[in-house]
Formats: structure tokens, sequence, C-alpha cells
């Protein structure tokens, strides 16, 4: 058999592996919620860097920590945990803000160190085994159940069609928020809800690509997408194709080449990044 | 006679009003604005007209017309614009103090645009503020400070800088709380729930600095102004472009408006204060980052929304030389009060 000849099997041979472990039910599952999420979470991106909430997304992150070291802990379903702590937290932070007329970046910094410290304080009193803690910074992609599949699906439909439903307003809101203020526009309410639907965002990709590895699917789109944008449209438009293509082109390449899902996605946007970002810079 | 004005086109009758005041000649103008006449061709009669009545009649365009009873202040007016009118009986001053107010130094344009406002017909309205204090951080910014505009007014606050002048503008916006004191816009009092749902009457045109690199086009700004409504993709397209060729920057609508220059940007940013419809204009230093024929083509484009649409208008500014080109009112902020 010649070189060319042992290639192609090999190359048959990998196609097959990869056509037999999309069948399994587990990993079609992880395909579809990551396509979903990769095509619709990158929006909150954009929330993020045009309100300059990168603080936030900390606190969400490290409130997401806590629900699961809390889900560990307790041996409740860490999913909707981590999510409603997410919540819990953004409606603090928003009352604590509201009411002490206080920069939202220093509270979502409080909150962000209070939860961290919860969390450790759980997993430390409860003794909960160290590998299950470290699957929150990497995700538990193929644990999903199809009730938080159908639950991350919903969500990504309210996702896209809030964007849709308020685009010309969420355009006011992130051009200048007085202006938007004095158009008429509720802004306030805008800015809580897109703060609300961020906390879930950051929940949900916690529990599919864990906390160290979330910024591919959140951040590194929209800042691709940034560089040519010359609108609101184009930069949600651009973030959430570059969303789809590193989150399905990463699962795929985590399949062929046998390394996790997450690590294989933020490897695939930090190089797709790199790579644009020199091309831009000729 | 039974109508109070009443105006014929060969003989034939074609507009009458029996209202008072000036407002028959009022809706003759808003009647010869929607229906295409040559103007001169029209034969006017009024029951009584006075130097105000003569004035609008001449920016009318009306050349020839008959007066029941005609102040004598009326006739020079006429005479100066070879208007062809005859009276039944002439008086030497008619009751109406309207009739003072008009002044010899006033240009028939200036006379027009006073009386729109005294009439009510202008797009703004009145802004009252009595007693307001404001403090931030406990510090006293604002301090029993009155202001009162009405329809259709200008202003221009000036004084150093630290005074409180952008703070007063925040204020009227709602955007900093008062510690006492009351402000109404119109008939709306900043901070009810009336005005919370009526607050785009107040169009702001801030300072032109480069707040961030969202990647916005002129049109889209102008958009902004269109807030909450719920409008068809025509019709936003319609009033942008309305609003856009009213300031002379619809050529710039597809243009990113990071890449405009100082005057473009508030060109644009009074396109979206029109698309707004906002009722009154606050101006926030807005000959900042502006070059010399960015200042004098803002100067033009205040001028002409002063005659035209006629918002009330409050500008904060330092520059002294280009405030008394504008030569609005003025009011000078010290020590948290105006004087």
């Amino acid at each position: 058999m010649d070189r060319e000849t042992k290639l192609a099997a090999k190359r048959d041979e990998r196609r097959k592996i990869v056509l037999e472990l999309l069948s399994l039910p587990p990993i079609l599952k992880g395909l579809i919620v990551l396509a979903i999420a990769g095509l619709t979470f990158p929006v909150t991106g954009v929330y993020l860097f045009r309100l300059n909430l990168l603080p936030l997304r900390f606190m969400l992150m490290h409130g997401a920590i806590l629900g699961g070291a809390l889900a560990l802990a307790f041996q409740i379903n860490p999913f909707w945990t981590t999510i409603a702590i997410n919540l819990l937290l953004v409606i603090f932070m928003a009352k604590t803000s509201r009411s002490m007329n206080a920069d939202a970046g220093q509270i979502s910094t409080f909150f962000m160190v209070i939860s961290i410290s919860l969390a450790f304080i759980f997993i430390y009193k409860f003794n909960v085994p160290a590998k299950d803690t470290l699957t929150l910074l990497w995700g538990s992609l193929f644990t999903l159940s199809w009730a938080e599949v159908c639950g991350i699906g919903f969500f990504a439909l309210v996702l896209t069609g809030f964007q849709f439903y308020f685009r010309r307003q969420l355009r006011a809101l992130f051009f200048d928020r007085e202006i938007a203020f004095t158009a008429g526009i509720n802004e306030s309410s805008l800015y809580y809800s897109v703060i609300l639907l961020t906390a879930i965002t950051v929940a949900l990709a916690m529990k599919l690509i864990g906390a160290l590895l979330l910024d591919a699917i959140l951040l590194l789109p929209p800042i691709i997408a940034s560089f040519q944008a010359k609108s609101l449209k184009g930069m949600i438009l651009g973030s959430a194709l570059w969303g789809g293509a590193f989150a399905i082109g990463g699962f795929l390449l985590s399949i062929a080449i046998d390394i996790p899902a997450s690590s294989s996605i933020a490897a695939l946007a930090s190089l797709a990044f790199l790579i644009i970002y020199l091309i831009r810079k000729k | 006679m039974e109508h109070s004005l009443i105006v014929r086109l060969n003989d034939q009758v074609i507009f009458t009003s029996d209202q008072h005041w000036l407002y028959p000649l009022f809706e003759l103008e808003d009647y010869l604005d929607q229906n295409k006449l040559i103007v001169q061709d029209l034969f006017l009669t009024d029951k009584i007209a006075g130097r105000a009545a003569a004035c609008l009649i001449v920016r009318l365009g009306i050349k020839k017309c008959h007066i029941g009873l005609l102040s004598e202040r009326a006739i020079p007016v006429f005479k100066g614009h070879n208007i062809n009118f005859t009276y039944d009986t002439l008086v030497e001053h008619i009751q109406c103090r309207t009739e003072d107010l008009i002044t010899d130094k006033m240009s028939i344009d200036d006379s027009w645009l006073f009386l729109r406002k005294r009439a009510g017909r202008v797009q703004g309205l009145s802004v009252r503020m009595e007693k307001i204090t404001v403090r931030i951080d406990e510090k006293l910014v604002l301090g029993q400070l009155d202001l009162e505009l009405g329809r259709g007014e200008q202003m221009v606050i000036h004084g150093a800088n630290g005074v409180g002048k952008t703070t007063l503008l925040r204020v009227i916006l709602g955007l900093i709380p008062i510690s006492e004191g009351m402000i109404k816009v119109g008939d709306y009092l900043v901070g009810s729930q009336l005005w919370k749902q009526n607050r785009n009457v107040l169009g702001y045109v801030h300072q032109e600095t480069v707040k961030n690199n969202f990647p916005i086009s002129s049109g889209e700004v102008v958009q902004i102004g269109l807030g909450s409504l719920n409008v068809s993709k025509s019709e936003t397209e319609y009033r942008v472009e309305v609003a856009m060729r009213r300031t002379g920057s619809f050529h710039l609508v597809n243009q990113p408006y990071l890449t405009l220059s100082g005057g473009e940007k508030q060109r644009v940013s009074l396109a979206r204060c029109l698309c707004q419809n906002a009722r009154v204009f606050l101006l926030d230093e807005p000959t900042t980052f502006l070059d010399q024929r960015g200042r004098d083509d803002l100067l033009l484009l205040l001028h002409e929304l002063s005659r035209n649409e006629a918002p009330t208008m409050i500008m904060v500014s330092h520059e002294q030389k280009w405030i008394e080109k504008l030569n609005w009112p003025r009011k000078e902020m010290k020590g948290g009060k105006l004087c």
C-alpha cells in the first residue's frame, strides 16, 4: 500500500468514527446546542462591549462558579442553579447600584469577590471532589439533558427575538445612553434587560464550554466582527457567523482529533483572531 | 360683511374665516401653503387691520386688499411694499396690545416670527423653572434658580467653566434630580409620569466629542430620534430624509458617523432632534470642536430653525464672539444663578 492510499484509508476511518460519534445522543445534543449557542450567544458579547460591561462578565462568571459549587455541594441540578444564582446576582447588583447610586463596575467587582469566596467555602465545607469542581471551569457539554437542550434553544429564541424587536432602541442605547433617554427610550429597562440576558448567557456558556473558555464564544466573535462592521446590524450578524463557525468547527475538530470541545473551540477562535488581526495589520 | 376675512380669486370667494385677532390670516397662510395659487391675483377683504395684520398680509404676498377698519399705523407698511389697499374707516390706533408690540425697527420677517410665537403657532414649548436648587455631592451647584422662556423663544446661557451651565441643561432633561423647585416644559412637569411618556419633546445636542467607536451611520443616528415609535420602514426612511434635508445633511446619510467633521456631526444631531419632533432644543457648547466654517454653518442653521420650526432653544456657550453674532437674548450664570 503506498503512502497516499494509507492516508486516504486513515481519513475514511476518521470520518467513520466522527459519524459514529455523532449518532450518539450526547454528542448530537452537544453539537446542536453548540451550534445554537455559537450562532446566538455572541450577541451578548456585543452588548458587553458596547455598554462596557466587562467587569459584569467577571461577576457573572464567578456567580456561575458559585452556582456550580452550590449544586455540587447540595447535589442539585447545576444547570438551573447557575442560572438562578446569576439572575439573583444581577438583581442584587441592580438594586444596590440604584439605591447607593454607585458605579455598576464597582458593585459587580464586589459581588465577583464575594461569589468566588462563597464558592470555595462550599467546595471546602461540603468536600466537593476536585475533579467535579474542574467541570465548572471547562464545562460539561455532553451531560446535557433534553430539557436543558430545549431550555437553551428557547433562550436562544428569546435572545434573537429581543435583539430583533428592540434593534433600534438598542442601537440608541449603544450610541449614547443620554441621547437614548432624551429620545423617549426607556433606556434603564433596556439596560437591565440586556444585563439579565447576559447573565443567563454567561451561565449557559459556562455549562457548555466552561468559565475559562467562554470568552471564545462570547467575546472573540464580536471583536473579529467589529474589525469590518459598519453598523450594529453588521456587527451582530458578523458575530453570529463567527460564533457559529467557531462552535461547529471547534466541535467537529474536537471529535476528529480527540481533544475537549471547549479547548478546540477556544483554540480555533484564537487562531482565527490572530490570523485576521495580522492580515488587518498588513 | 359676514366673515372676518374673505379672499377672492377673479371675484370668486375661495377662502373665508370667522376667527378673531390675527388667526384668520394664519389660517390663510396654511390654506395658501396647501394650495398652489398665484397669491398676487388674490383680493383680500379684512374687517380690521392694524400694523400687525398689515405685516402678515405683506408676508403672505397679497397685493390687493380692502380693510373695513384700518389703523393709520398699517399704512406705512402697505405703502412700503406697494400694496394696493382701500378702506371704509381710518382710525389713529386700534385697541390691541399686539399693535404696540410691533415696532418700526422690526422687519416683515421679524414681525411675522414674533406674531407666530404670540399666536402659539410655533413648534416650541414654554420652559419654566422655579427656584431650582441642585446639589451634587453636597455641593450647591444651582441655588434657587429661576428661568422662563415663552414658546419658540431662544436664549444663550454663558459663564465661566464649571459654574453649572451644563448641569442646568441636564436638570431640564431630567438627567440630574433637583433638590428643590419645579420645572415645567409646556404642560409637562419634569419628573412626572406624563413627562416620562413625553420626554422626547426635549432634543439634546451635547458637546461633540469622540465618545466611542460604535459603528453607526449618520442616517441611523437620525433614526434614534424616532425613539420607541413603531413606524414602518418606509415612514422611517421618509422622516429621516426630511430631517436630514432640513439641516443639509442628507448627503451624509450612509456615511459612518465617526468619520464626519464636527460641523457635519452637529447637522446630523440637529436632524436627529427634528426627526424626534423635539419642541425644545437644548444645545450644550455646540461650537466646541468646530472650525470657523462649521461655526458659520451652525449659525445659519440655527437662524433658519428659529424662523421655520421655531422650537424653543436654550444654548450653553462660552464663545462670546459667536454668541454676539447669534444675537439671541443672553443670561450669565454666576454663583448658581442666572443674571
